[in-house]
């Protein structure tokens, strides 16, 4: 998958700026994607990561951004490529009571969609039924009203509909939002399965971390901007140490406790990150020579370890630090700039 | 799994072959459209909450004051004013000429409104009766008061005289007005006169339809089968495109807009085809008396309907949601109404509202029919083109409206 060429690219972005009422939505984006990888959009809300996928599926007038953009080698900025992009591309939204007739059966709807892509009937019935079974759609499901299913089988009925014409690319608007936590990992798994059997290029754009564990790269978007874009293992192990962490739960956790823990002075990248009322996770460079020496510095200012545990960081971790750094570097920016303001006057 | 051969050649390339899958797309859209009508009783449901909201209009319009209008005549005159003794030779009286005080009468009772008058005594004017017959057809009299030969004779002598009335009967209900109006003129004309009120008033009516049929269902018919085809075609189509929720995810695939909306109309086009056949057909089985051709009056009704087929689609297009849909609807509905000519004379309207009147479409719905079905007249004139205007006005109004229209997933 590393070694794709320039003919397995079916993505192309470069230096995409999006602007709504004049004000910049997307700033200086690029990437690529190759055949076959599945794409994870991360990113907390308004950064803009359904903005970057509707540009992509030609939602937005070209008059709104900027750039070089290229879906399957076309361009997504021209009208008249609008409808050979949108066939070579299949959509699956969030919400399935807004986007499939629910009165039809679950067979009526693919009929529906496929006819969209002229296909004929039986030729779309047969790559549902493989499409059904794949995701496990009970068959005596097939002919009942869609609205009689529970909503992971409506959700899996809306997938093989975005699926129903073979298409390159599948976008996945928040595929596991409003699905119950036990249900979330089947759709996940299910994508994955789907990607390994028809090779279909996959994007998804989450909230849910766990939707790492099946994507091939990662893009972590703030504020309109590409902060990362990479495979979970290479950003886990751009971490200090690989990413590895000790577990702490201290008593009476607080600011200032953390405030210390951060003057560390054996190692000064040292990152600290709250999970929880009483827990901390510590990330630092040489992890195993420094472990003991923390554990006494933290005792002798004071502060009293109930537990401690080790563990490598998940890509939630990843996510949280870097957001976090960029909240940092954001606020030392701004500081400066109030310094030098203060200069002027 | 292949790559499906469908799309390979998809959308590619030239004019024909984008057409070719265009045109199957609306084809498959209309199947679609089928199927989402078959299931969804829900405009059924409003269509049949009309006859409620009209009994309620009903209510309301009748407890307004009504306002009188003139009825419009034209009298014709073949009073001779001469006298024929008994040894035969005519001699020249100098009796009151009674023709000229009758028409005082005319001009002077405010229930009349004088538009012509005809003197055909000399056989100045043998066209006369001819001529005022065409003008009633073309509705610019509503009725004809013809004066014997022997009126001022019979008068001048101390007989009664006699007034012949021809109402235009294709409006059945309004006899009774025309006849109240002519009495007025002679109660006038009597009194001033002071004649013996002893007079009869001869009555032929002009349109009426054969005896054999039941007056009442006829009249009723005029009126209820433009109502019923506007109103249910109308009803029908006003949720059509707002309630589909799934647009949005169509138009992420190589369906247009313009092929939805397309397979929309054909839908609701062939739907109504089938409505006025039913209505005709109930109409005809109870006792429809028809003057022209049955062809005339399903293509005038089905016209009617396109209209309402039309302003529902707009309306549909135009709404965002189901509710913005059914008060846009309601709206229309009791304007198009009021304003159809059904409750008030649109005549008797200020002119301002007259011009709104006759811009809606109901307003030409009764004169059609009523021509067809008791003047015997033709669906084509300045009221079917009229409706055919309105309808081509919204419908190029709804494609740029949903083509203008934000759909977003
Ligand atoms: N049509 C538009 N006009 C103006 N501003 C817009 C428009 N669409 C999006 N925005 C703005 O762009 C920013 C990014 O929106 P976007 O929907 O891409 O975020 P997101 O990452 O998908 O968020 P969420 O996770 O909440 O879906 C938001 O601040 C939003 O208000
Ligand atoms: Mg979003």
């Amino acid at each position: 998958m590393s070694t794709g060429n320039l003919k397995d690219i079916v993505v192309n972005v470069e230096n995409l700026e999006v602007t709504f009422d004049e004000k910049k939505i997307i700033r200086n984006v690029s990437f690529n994607v190759r055949r076959g990888e599945i794409i994870g959009f991360f990113g907390i809300s308004g950064a803009g990561k359904t903005t970057i996928i509707r540009v992509l599926t030609c939602q937005i007038s070209k008059k709104n951004w900027t750039g070089n953009v290229n879906v399957t080698n076309l361009s997504p900025g021209s009208k008249k490529n609008y409808a050979k992009i949108l066939s070579n591309i299949g959509y699956v939204p969030q919400l399935e009571e807004l986007n499939l007739y629910y009165d039809l059966t679950p067979l009526k709807n693919v009929e529906v969609f496929a006819s969209c892509y002229g296909m004929k009937k039986k030729e779309a019935k047969n790559i549902a039924m493989e499409l059904f079974s794949i995701l496990d759609i009970p068959e005596d499901t097939w002919n009942k009203p869609l609205k009689k299913m529970s909503g992971g089988e409506k959700k899996r009925v809306s997938m093989a509909i975005g699926l129903i014409h073979k298409p390159d690319i599948l976008f996945l608007d928040e595929p596991t939002t409003g699905v119950d936590a036990a249900k979330r990992y089947d759709v996940l798994s299910y994508l994955k399965k789907l990607n390994r059997r028809l090779g279909t290029t996959m994007f998804l754009i989450t909230h849910d971390m766990e939707a790492a564990l099946i994507v091939d790269r990662a893009a972590i978007l703030r504020d309109g901007k590409l902060l990362e874009f990479d495979s979970n293992s290479n950003l886990i192990t751009s971490l200090p140490n690989n990413g590895l962490v000790a577990r702490f739960s201290i008593e009476n956790l607080n600011e200032e406790k953390i405030n210390i823990i951060k003057r560390f002075p054996n190692a000064p990248n040292i990152k600290t990150i709250r999970v929880g009322n009483e827990t901390l996770e510590v990330l630092m460079d040489d992890f195993e020579k420094n472990l003991s020496k923390l554990i006494q510095f933290m005792m002798e200012n004071g502060l009293k370890i109930n537990a401690m545990s080790r563990d490598v960081a998940a890509f939630r971790r990843y996510f949280q630090l870097r957001i976090q750094e960029e909240e940092e570097k954001e606020r030392l920016i701004r500081i400066q700039q109030d310094a030098i303001e203060e200069v002027e006057i | 799994m292949a790559k499906s051969k469908t799309n390979d050649n998809w959308n590619s390339g030239t004019f024909f072959n984008r057409l070719r899958y265009s045109l199957w797309r609306v084809v498959r859209q209309i199947k679609k459209e089928f199927q989402l009508l078959k299931i969804d009783k829900m405009n059924l449901v409003i269509a049949l909450m009309m006859p409620p909201a009209i009994i309620m209009l009903f209510a309301f319009m009748s407890t307004s004051a009504s306002v009188t209008i003139p009825v419009k005549v034209s009298v014709i005159s073949y009073d001779s004013n001469t006298y024929v003794n008994q040894n035969n030779y005519t001699e020249t009286t100098t009796w009151d000429n009674y023709t000229s005080k009758y028409l005082d009468a005319v001009k002077e009772s405010e229930l009349l409104e004088l538009i012509e008058f005809y003197d055909a005594s000399e056989s100045e004017d043998e066209y006369a009766m001819e001529t005022a017959r065409n003008e009633m057809r073309d509705g610019n009299i509503e009725c004809i008061i013809v004066i014997s030969v022997e009126f001022t004779e019979l008068l001048s002598t101390g007989y009664p005289g006699i007034i012949e009335l021809i109402p235009d009967s294709s409006d059945a209900a309004a006899i009774q007005d025309k006849l109240n109006a002519v009495q007025d003129s002679i109660k006038i004309f009597v009194e001033e006169n002071d004649l013996d009120p002893e007079y009869v008033l001869q009555e032929y009516e002009e349109f009426s339809i054969p005896s054999k049929y039941n007056f009442r269902y006829n009249y009723n018919m005029t009126i209820l089968l433009p109502f019923m085809t506007f109103g249910i075609s109308f009803v029908l189509s006003i949720l059509v495109v707002v309630q589909e929720k799934p647009i949005p995810r169509l138009l992420l695939t190589p369906a247009q807009k313009s092929e939805i909306l397309l397979s929309k109309f054909i839908v609701y086009s062939i739907v109504l085809a089938l409505q006025v056949f039913l209505v005709l057909t109930v109409a005809i089985a109870n006792g429809l008396y028809i003057a022209g051709s049955v062809i005339d009056l399903y293509l005038a009704l089905y016209m009617l309907g396109f209209a309402g087929v039309s302003l529902g689609m707009f309306i549909s297009t135009v709404s965002n949601t189901k509710t913005e849909a059914n008060q846009l609807f309601f709206a229309f509905f009791i304007l198009i109404i009021l304003l159809s000519g059904m409750f008030v004379p649109i005549d008797a309207m200020p002119d301002y509202l007259q011009t709104i009147a006759y811009m809606l479409p109901l307003s030409h719905g009764a004169p059609i029919i009523k021509g067809i079905l008791s003047k015997g007249k033709s669906f084509i004139g300045f009221d079917f083109f009229w409706l055919l205007g309105i309808s081509s006005v919204l419908i190029i109004l709804s494609f740029l409206v949903i083509n203008r229209k934000r759909y977003e997933v």
